[in-house]
């Protein structure tokens, strides 16, 4: 299952730490970037993706991306005076998502192949849960998009071609590079510095853990909170007076996004499940 | 206290340890027992365990490093491994090495409270503020972690663990990321904690000198094991069995040792129980020189007085023409000219920390930079390096002002050593991080050249190695060879032998002597008294962001004052050297035992014409 | 670009990031809604940042507004922040527009999207007026209150504590690859060749600070568990003590009060005047 390294709970908090740490410190550091703005494309540094994956692949993945995440809202926002409130519960999810995934996908951290899919997979997800997100605001936003000519159109240009320019910036130069360029060289060799031993090369299938029972479950449940959310939501029941853990820690931003998120890795996890019993099948039963 | 001196707080019977994933033991066979209201040093090696031990002693092992561990031990007469670490902790304090990562909190206050809080004691506001008093951190209170001295923040690290009102206080090597003076501090109030609190306090510590004059009793260990425990002078006496370790005994002890080998050398053969034992502090040391009949001014144990009017002697010397001015057929390489340099604060406005500094600095110079913390060290040497440029006046460095070249520029004459070895390895091996300038700059044909830097430094068997994973002594010399490798004619290094142990001090200062055929003047900002005693041949002393003081490594041991308000303490053998009446005063033991038999057999023979 | 480089690197010096910090910890006294407990604003804010999605009364959203712009003239917030946010807005929105035309769109569509923008707006607002009333511990101890994992809050006092060291070690390891390394010579069209070399050593840097982070996270993990952090996230006599301060007094009532009275009206002036 998840316990892959078997960490104990201070060695998890070490992760945690350090994530939380070098994440914060890159993003105070890409916020600072300044950016060139093309009209509505904007070249900028996103962020630093590159850190957490690198940490989520070497270590625990779950601890190394809520390490990141919290880095980001502590170090970025929060120290600095510009936490953002809801917005930043967003982010944090559609990251935290992107980078735990990404992570798991490593079984072999010198495989370049598999670095390079994790690190366009853990851009992928994130920038494509954001775009959901924003589309779904504007949606969401506006009473009748359909009946606004051009505009429905205009939104999916501009937040298509910011996709693919994150894609390819922030991804290829500030995510693929430096993870293969950083992974294989701290492999074995951070480890002792947090008194650990180095994670084992797993032979087995990671696809096979990727779509373990337990994520399946972690995506059903996500659908399922989402779900209630926006039932409650449209049963127009006052915010105020509905359980306010749920409502500050997951804005409705959010239930946006977890449908989304949930939906996606869902489907993902559906798709291997199938190909594994596939190749299973072919050894004797039928599919 | 001298009543429960014997019930013992800790025992130890056969422990044996070894880390998760690691081939040798730690700790092989240890057995101890440790008497309530001690106050003990261990002492050894690197890697001789030292650490380890005492991380058994607040339960850290074996609960939180899950390794081979085997044998008991008794805290309070109950075994340690039926504990949890956060119970053990409450009776065992411990500071670490590396006590700024210990900090975990941003204010003084709040660090202070923290364990007590965590572990839901209702007064825990109480405990801060008690163990706050109780070190006189008070004043300091409001303050944020970062606006602290090293010093201040030992104190504090030190608070925190004083706030669960333990009885046993770790305290693991003080001495190595402290200068002199503060760690002073520390053991001020660790030796008023043990006799007027009543607490145990165990230091791992190898530097004999505070070992002599704070400890009660010290334990040697040797690759695990424990060599053996005894009183502090008579363990110190064992001059020859500390030298096998590399640990260094107090000058002192080093001085009468000698003393006593040259003028009576029958001793040498005799069984060292039948020889009395050697002084090994400064006051101790004044009965042996009354003994002798060698002190001038021996009934003067405090030599304050004896300062002053060496001082006052000395401001002559001091108000002489600049005595750099005998230095002007040497090229200047360095020129600072009405420099002015200061930092934003919260207010906005600017914090001077340099304040028109004039300084011209020669080839062939080796210039220890000296002064308490915030004196302009740091930023004078950043200036150099031209990482830093003047707000006002001028920096000249090998002809180029400063302000109009980029730092790349400059590097191709400066080379700039950091106080912290761990930010200079920017690459996987140590070889590369040495070939690193010179292959960025593509120069053909540096392998020769790089070989005999490595060969030189004895880091030829490391090379492939990260340099952090290795040594304090090794990270040094690895730092020093990357600047050489810049083949520059300036050399700046900050705090080059701090965190050091004697021996790779003493290897160090030796390294340090032998750049000069190579690089044409050298620069270290220093708390290392030995050092510039051993090494320099110009001393700057900065105080508040001037030059307080430019002249010889002999001369700036007389001024006491100027020292005392810099917060440096001169080395051992200097203050034995005022206490004995020696003027100018003596920098090495060798130099003082030669003195003093020389001033010995003067009496001698004055005595016998009379 | 010259005269980007040096403020960009000022901008990342220990001393300018130890003024930032202490602006946003002192930054927060005595503004309006400062004085309010920090939970009770927690979930003020979280109605505000939510309900406007579900109001397309615009009515509603402008008398909203209202109450945001005063809640946020009284945070003394600095205008260059509402400038930023407001060219921000103006432009996205704009930019939308823009492109609409080319997919057959005109400016009716200006009216569809004035809804949007006052919501995000709204959104905005309240968070920038309650966040900058709020000093950041306060808020985790707000956070802590309402549930939220104790490794959230230690990381904010541990940021406090952290940021200065770990930008410095950042700075002097980029100095390590400037002082030893070659800046490119010919710095090519646009300066393309500088920027690469730096934004190549600005990644790989991170090598060793990771390497040199994980040594002190070590440590600092060591020194959590001897003072009890792991011990206190599973008893719950720490967060009680801890939190004991935060108390819910008449004024917080008054305000939750005089908030939804203020919501109430405003609903039902937008029935009776919709917009």
């Amino acid at each position: 299952m998840l316990s892959r390294n078997e960490m104990t709970s201070s060695q998890k908090l070490m992760v945690f730490i350090l994530a939380m740490s070098l994440y914060g410190i890159s993003n105070m550091f890409t916020e600072l970037i300044p950016s060139v703005k093309l009209g509505f494309i904007e070249l900028k540094v996103e962020y630093f993706m590159f850190v957490p994956l690198t940490l989520a692949i070497l270590f625990n993945p779950l601890y190394a991306a809520l390490g990141a995440s919290f880095g980001e809202v502590i170090f970025g926002e929060l120290l600095l005076g510009q936490f953002g409130g809801l917005g930043e519960v967003e982010k944090f999810i559609e990251f935290s998502l992107a980078v735990y995934i990404a992570g798991l996908l490593v079984s072999n951290p010198s495989n370049r192949r598999q670095l390079a899919l994790a690190a366009y997979v853990a851009i992928g997800i994130d920038q494509l849960l954001s775009v959901i997100v924003d589309i779904a605001k504007v949606g969401f936003g506006i009473e009748d998009l359909e009946a606004v000519p051009g505009l429905p159109e205009s939104i999916f240009v501009i937040e298509g071609v910011n996709f693919l320019n994150t894609m390819i910036v922030s991804g290829t130069l500030f995510t693929l590079l430096p993870t293969l360029y950083l992974v294989p060289r701290l492999y074995g060799k951070i480890e002792p510095l947090l008194g650990m031993k180095p994670r084992e090369t797993r032979v087995k299938a990671s696809f096979g853990e990727f779509a373990s029972p337990r994520l399946m479950l972690l995506s059903i449940l996500f659908i399922l909170i989402a779900g209630t959310a926006e039932f409650m939501s449209e049963a127009d029941i006052n915010f105020a007076v509905w359980e306010p853990e749920f409502v500050e820690q997951y804005g409705n931003g959010v239930v946006w996004a977890s449908i989304g998120a949930a939906a996606l890795v869902l489907v993902a996890t559906l798709i291997f499940s199938i190909r594994r019993s596939a190749r299973k099948a072919t050894h004797a039963r039928k599919l | 206290m001298n009543l429960n001196q014997q019930e013992p707080i800790i025992e130890i019977h056969g422990l044996t340890f070894r880390y998760p994933g690691a081939t040798d033991d730690v700790l092989r066979d240890v057995s101890l027992t440790i008497a309530r209201g001690d106050f003990i040093a261990i002492a050894g090696g690197n890697g001789s365990g030292k650490s380890t031990l005492c991380k058994c002693l607040n339960g850290l092992i074996p609960n939180y490093y899950v390794g081979d561990f085997s044998g008991s031990l008794l805290i309070n007469g109950a075994p340690a491994h039926e504990q949890t670490v956060s119970s053990l902790s409450r009776q065992v304090a411990y500071v670490f090495q590396d006590f700024e990562n210990q900090l975990v909190r941003p204010s003084v206050y709040d660090e202070a409270c923290f364990a007590p809080l965590n572990y839901g004691y209702a007064d825990y506001r109480e405990r801060g503020e008690r163990a706050l008093q109780l070190l006189g951190l008070t004043h300091l209170r409001d303050k944020w972690i970062w606006e602290l001295s090293g010093g201040q923040k030992h104190m504090v690290a030190l608070a925190g663990a004083l706030s669960l009102d333990p009885d046993v206080i770790v305290v693991d090597e003080p001495v190595a990321q402290l200068d002199p003076f503060h760690a002073r501090l520390i053991y001020d109030k660790l030796r008023i904690l043990n006799e007027v609190h009543g607490k145990t306090i165990i230091v791992i510590e190898h530097h004999t000198e505070f070992i002599a004059e704070y400890g009660n009793t010290m334990l040697l260990m040797d690759r695990g094991r424990i060599r053996w425990v005894k009183p502090v002078r008579e363990a110190l006496n064992a001059i020859s069995e500390l030298g096998e370790l590399h640990i260094e005994p107090p000058q002192v002890t080093e001085a009468f040792h000698r003393l006593r080998e040259r003028t009576t050398p029958t001793t040498q053969d005799s069984p060292a129980s039948s020889r009395p034992l050697y002084p090994v502090t400064l006051a101790q040391a004044a009965d042996w020189l009354d003994d002798l009949s060698l002190g001038k001014d021996r009934y003067q144990p405090d030599h304050s007085n004896s300062g002053d009017d060496v001082s006052s002697r000395d401001k002559q010397t001091h108000e002489l023409p600049q005595e750099a001015d005998s230095r002007s057929g040497r090229q200047p390489l360095v020129r600072f000219e009405q420099v002015t340099y200061g930092y934003k604060d919260m207010a906005r406005t600017t914090a001077p920390v340099l304040r028109g500094v004039n300084l011209t600095l020669y080839e062939g110079d080796r210039i220890a930079l000296i002064g308490n913390n915030g004196a302009g060290k740091s930023t004078l040497m950043r200036l150099i390096s031209g990482i830093r440029k003047p707000q006002q006046g001028r920096v000249t460095v090998c002809g180029q002002i400063t302000r109009a070249v980029s730092p790349e520029e400059l590097s191709d004459d400066v080379a700039f050593i950091f106080q912290n070895p761990e930010e200079m390895f920017i690459e996987d091996s140590i070889r590369k991080d040495v070939e690193y300038f010179l292959k960025a700059r593509r120069i053909p044909d540096y392998e020769a050249f790089i070989e005999d830097i490595m060969v030189r430094f004895r880091l030829k068997e490391l090379e492939q190695r990260d340099g952090r994973l290795m040594s304090g002594g090794q990270q040094r010399r690895a730092t020093l060879a990357i600047g050489l490798a810049m083949r520059p004619k300036i050399m700046l290094l900050d705090e080059p032998t701090a965190s050091l142990d004697l021996a790779s001090r003493r290897e160090m200062t030796e390294l340090l002597d032998r750049l000069q055929d190579r690089v044409q003047t050298v620069i270290v900002a220093t708390h290392d008294m030995q050092l510039v005693a051993d090494w320099a041949n110009r001393v700057i002393v900065m105080h508040n962001g001037q030059v307080a003081l430019d002249t010889d490594g002999r001369t700036v041991f007389e001024c006491a004052p100027l020292l005392e308000q810099a917060g440096l303490i001169p080395p051992q053998i200097v203050r034995l050297s005022h206490m004995a009446g020696i003027s100018p005063v003596c920098l090495t033991v060798e130099e003082l035992v030669a003195r003093l038999i020389e001033r010995s057999c003067k009496e001698e023979t004055a005595i016998g014409s009379c | 670009m010259e005269a980007v480089k040096p403020s960009f690197w000022d901008k990342l010096s220990v001393e300018q990031i130890k003024i930032e910090l202490m602006r946003t910890a002192y930054g927060h006294a005595n503004t309006f809604l400062s004085r309010f407990d920090p939970r009770v604003l927690v979930i003020w804010y979280a109605f505000f940042a939510i309900a406007p999605w579900f109001i397309f009364n615009k009515t509603v959203l402008l008398g909203m507004l209202a109450l945001m712009v005063v809640l946020t003239y009284t945070s003394r917030v600095s205008t260059l922040v509402l400038v930023i946010l407001a060219v921000g807005l103006v432009s996205d929105v704009g930019y939308m527009l823009f492109v609409s035309f080319f997919f057959g769109g005109s400016l009716d569509a200006i009216w569809s999207l004035s809804t949007l923008t006052l919501k995000l707006l709204v959104i905005s607002l309240a968070s920038i007026a309650v966040f900058a009333s709020m000093d950041p511990e306060k808020f985790s101890d707000a956070m802590l209150s309402l549930g939220m994992p104790a490794q959230f809050s230690f990381g904010i006092s541990y940021g406090y504590r952290m940021l200065p060291i770990l930008i410095e070690e950042y700075n002097n390891l980029i100095y390590s690859y400037r002082l030893r390394g070659r800046t490119p010579r010919n710095k090519g069209l646009l300066k393309w060749r500088y920027l690469v070399y730096m934004g190549k050593i600005t990644v790989i840097a991170f090598y060793p600070l990771i390497l040199n982070t994980a040594k002190r996270t070590r440590t600092t993990v060591e020194a959590l568990e001897v003072k009890g952090f792991t011990y206190a996230m599973t008893s719950s006599q720490a967060k009680k003590l801890k939190l004991a301060y935060l108390r819910i007094e008449r004024h917080d009532y008054l305000f939750i009060a005089v908030s939804v009275l203020f919501v109430a009206a405003l609903f039902t002036l937008g029935r009776i005047f919709p917009l």
